[in-house]
């Protein structure tokens, strides 16, 4: 008789959300509650897995403690914890910015928030997985629950295009990644990550056609998912299109979860191939910066101009990526700032112009700063931390990858990413300038739920905070690397 | 020999039911020919000694997805007329011209390394065995957390089709109300 390699240690977190996610799906059932006792139970299984995260990295030792349980599937490593450290933090603020939404929800208020914590379960799977079959089912679990929540308000017609648009591109770009994993098992003949590493350790391949072919597709694959160009191109009008109580979340968990698992698809199982993918990455990475600041600058919704500012931002973060292992610290880092600040700027946008709405044009912004000058204060912060000024935390973020990649030896990378921050400046100015200097209109003055004001309280803190004083977030992050 | 040519028999069948599936203007030919290609493989899957992937191909697909196709074009109706017209300009030259790119950088790198086609495989590969039990044991061992991961998708799927189909009686309450 033979007996799983069960480790509940490794998976507690996990358990806690997917418990909350049930527990929700039943009480709705049973009684019916108001939405408040729905977030309640979020608020609590949210805590519990922080909890049990916070003991899973003081059970682990050190940085290069790692076990690897259920069969070589999932890794249980401080990385994975760290990466879901950043993903917790981007639900509690993810469902506490887009509340209005839940609230009007009515009666589907239960499945949204269901579906939220479940694609947490999913990407927080794809940050700990070391073997390509599971991070495939994290991707999944983590992107099916986002093509339903894109169109949770269905009585919207743009909803259902943005849900359409995300379920049949986001569905061809995991058969090109599942493709590549076909791939890069028959190229090697293993589909555990240190298991394909250890094959190349031990064997020269000669002609590495169908390993580079396979490479090349699980990028692209990834590429998508975190809206890197030329990949991007559904972003725009998902984002558009998707309630924008929940738009924040969906975007930070898909840049949280891709990026996890293609660093550590690269950085673990194919270190001795960085030649090979690493020039592939700088071009995708160029791309990105370049189309993405050029498309912000021209858009009249803020919304496109933040899905345009996710693009160049997939690109800053790639430019990391390009520099190899040496460089994690600093792409957590960066990770952690900008989707803080990605989910602040859309439970802003679902304050003033409708959590349950589509659209957000530049104009409803006008005299934001005379209507709601807490809102226009936030959304200053959040802006410039996404500009990467100094003194907060998006300048130290930018600083630490783009450092990692000069060393690397891409210094043209490097040129064309600071050249795009420049750019990218100016965009964040347009809606700066919007909010401060354009008379206000007829509109009501905007009023943000309590829980979305905390959270933004907590994102500007954060924003500043980390850029005063990094050192305490860069630590933890180094904490959990070997490098 | 005889695997040689059940291949050729079932792989001619499968690609005719895949080109049958885009090619056919009546929705329930599409249906047969996705059928006939299902079932195809699911031969295929048996001569490689895949007895449960080939069971579960013909109960699952070709039996209840299938039936289900067939059921919604039933539902939508047959004779429907549909706007086929295309509204992106020379998108078929442009798919046509990239596909075979795509198609051509594939076949020279493959036929560049056909030598090398599956270098972890020596000599000493054990045909796998796919019957039911021997599926079963690494299923519920090597496998179990994907296993139970594949649960949370049918969890999605039940809670994602609850909460689309929903919006006609839970309609957005108005907003700053």
């Amino acid at each position: 008789m033979i007996f799983p390699d069960v480790s509940w240690a490794a998976i507690a977190p996990e358990i806690a959300l997917v418990a909350g996610a049930v527990a929700i799906l039943l009480v709705d059932v049973q009684w019916k509650p108001e939405p408040r006792v729905l977030g309640g139970i979020v608020a609590l299984s949210v805590v519990a897995a922080a909890v049990l995260s916070v003991g899973q990295w003081f059970r682990l030792d050190t940085p290069s403690d790692i076990t690897i349980p259920f069969g070589g599937m999932i890794a249980f490593d401080r990385v994975s914890v760290l990466a879901r450290f950043v993903l917790l933090a981007v639900t509690a603020m993810g469902v506490a910015g887009g509340w209005r939404l839940f609230e009007r929800l009515g009666r589907r208020a239960a499945e949204a928030l269901a579906l939220v914590l479940l694609a947490t379960v999913g990407f927080s799977f794809m940050a700990s997985s070391i073997h390509l079959v599971m991070i495939f089912l994290g991707l999944e679990v983590g992107s099916i629950s986002l093509y339903v929540l894109a169109g949770i308000t269905r009585e919207r017609p743009d909803s259902d295009e943005a849900a359409m648009k995300y379920f049949l591109l986001g569905s061809f770009a995991s058969a090109v990644f599942i493709y590549g994993v076909a791939l890069l098992f028959a190229g090697t003949g293993r589909l555990a990550l240190l298991g394909q590493r250890a094959f190349l350790d031990a064997n020269i391949v000669t002609r590495p056609a169908v390993l580079l072919i396979g490479m090349a597709l699980v990028i692209v694959g990834l590429g998508f998912k975190v809206s890197a160009a030329p990949f991007h191109t559904w972003a725009p009008d998902v984002y558009q299109g998707a309630p924008a109580g929940v738009v924040g979340f969906m975007a930070a968990g898909a840049k949280i979860g891709g990026f996890a698992a293609l660093t550590r698809i690269l950085f673990t199982g194919f270190p001795l191939m960085a030649d090979e993918w690493a020039s592939v990455v700088a071009i995708i990475s160029a791309l990105s910066m370049g189309i993405g600041v050029v498309l912000a600058l021209v858009q009249d919704d803020v919304r496109r101009m933040l899905a345009y500012s996710g693009v160049a931002h997939a690109g800053f973060i790639l430019t990391g990526v390009v520099a190899g292992a040496a460089a994690e610290p600093g792409i957590w880092f960066y990770l952690a700032a900008y989707t803080i600040q990605l989910v602040a700027g859309f439970a802003i946008v679902a304050a003033v112009t409708g959590s349950a709405a589509g659209r957000s044009g530049l104009d409803a912004f006008a005299g934001l700063a005379v209507r709601s000058p807490f809102l226009a204060a936030a959304f200053t912060v959040t802006l410039l931390g996404m500009a990467g000024i100094p003194l907060t935390s998006g300048f130290v973020a930018k600083f630490g990858v783009f450092v990692s990649a000069w060393q690397a030896g891409f210094s043209w990378l490097v040129i064309v990413a600071v050249l795009a921050s420049v750019v990218a400046f100016g965009v964040y100015l347009r809606v700066i300038v919007v909010m401060y200097m354009r008379e206000p209109g007829e509109a009501a003055s905007p009023t943000p739920s309590t829980a979305a004001r905390w959270m933004l309280v907590a994102a500007t803190v954060s924003t500043i905070l980390f850029g005063v004083l990094p050192q305490p977030l860069l630590d933890l992050a180094r904490n959990a690397f070997s490098v | 020999m005889v695997e040689l040519v059940l291949f050729v028999i079932t792989a001619v069948a499968a690609l005719a039911g895949a080109v049958t599936v885009v090619t056919a203007r009546n929705p329930v030919h599409s249906a047969m020919g996705l059928f006939g290609t299902l079932f195809s493989l699911a031969v295929i899957y048996v001569v490689n000694l895949a007895h449960l992937v080939a069971a579960v191909q013909v109960i699952v697909y070709a039996g209840a997805v299938m039936t289900l196709f067939l059921f919604v074009i039933m539902l939508i109706g047959v004779d429907k007329a549909e706007d086929t017209s295309e509204h992106l300009p020379r998108q078929r030259t442009l798919v046509a011209v990239l596909g075979a790119a795509v198609g051509l950088v594939v076949v020279a790198l493959i036929v560049s390394g056909r030598f090398v086609w599956v270098p972890a495989g020596g000599g000493d590969v054990e045909i796998p065995n796919g019957t039911v039990q021997a599926v079963a044991e690494p299923l519920f061992t090597t496998w179990i957390l994907a296993f139970e991961v594949t649960a949370l998708l049918l969890t999605i799927a039940a809670a994602g089709a609850i909460a689309l189909a929903y919006f006609k009686r839970g309609l957005i309450r108005e907003e700053h109300e």
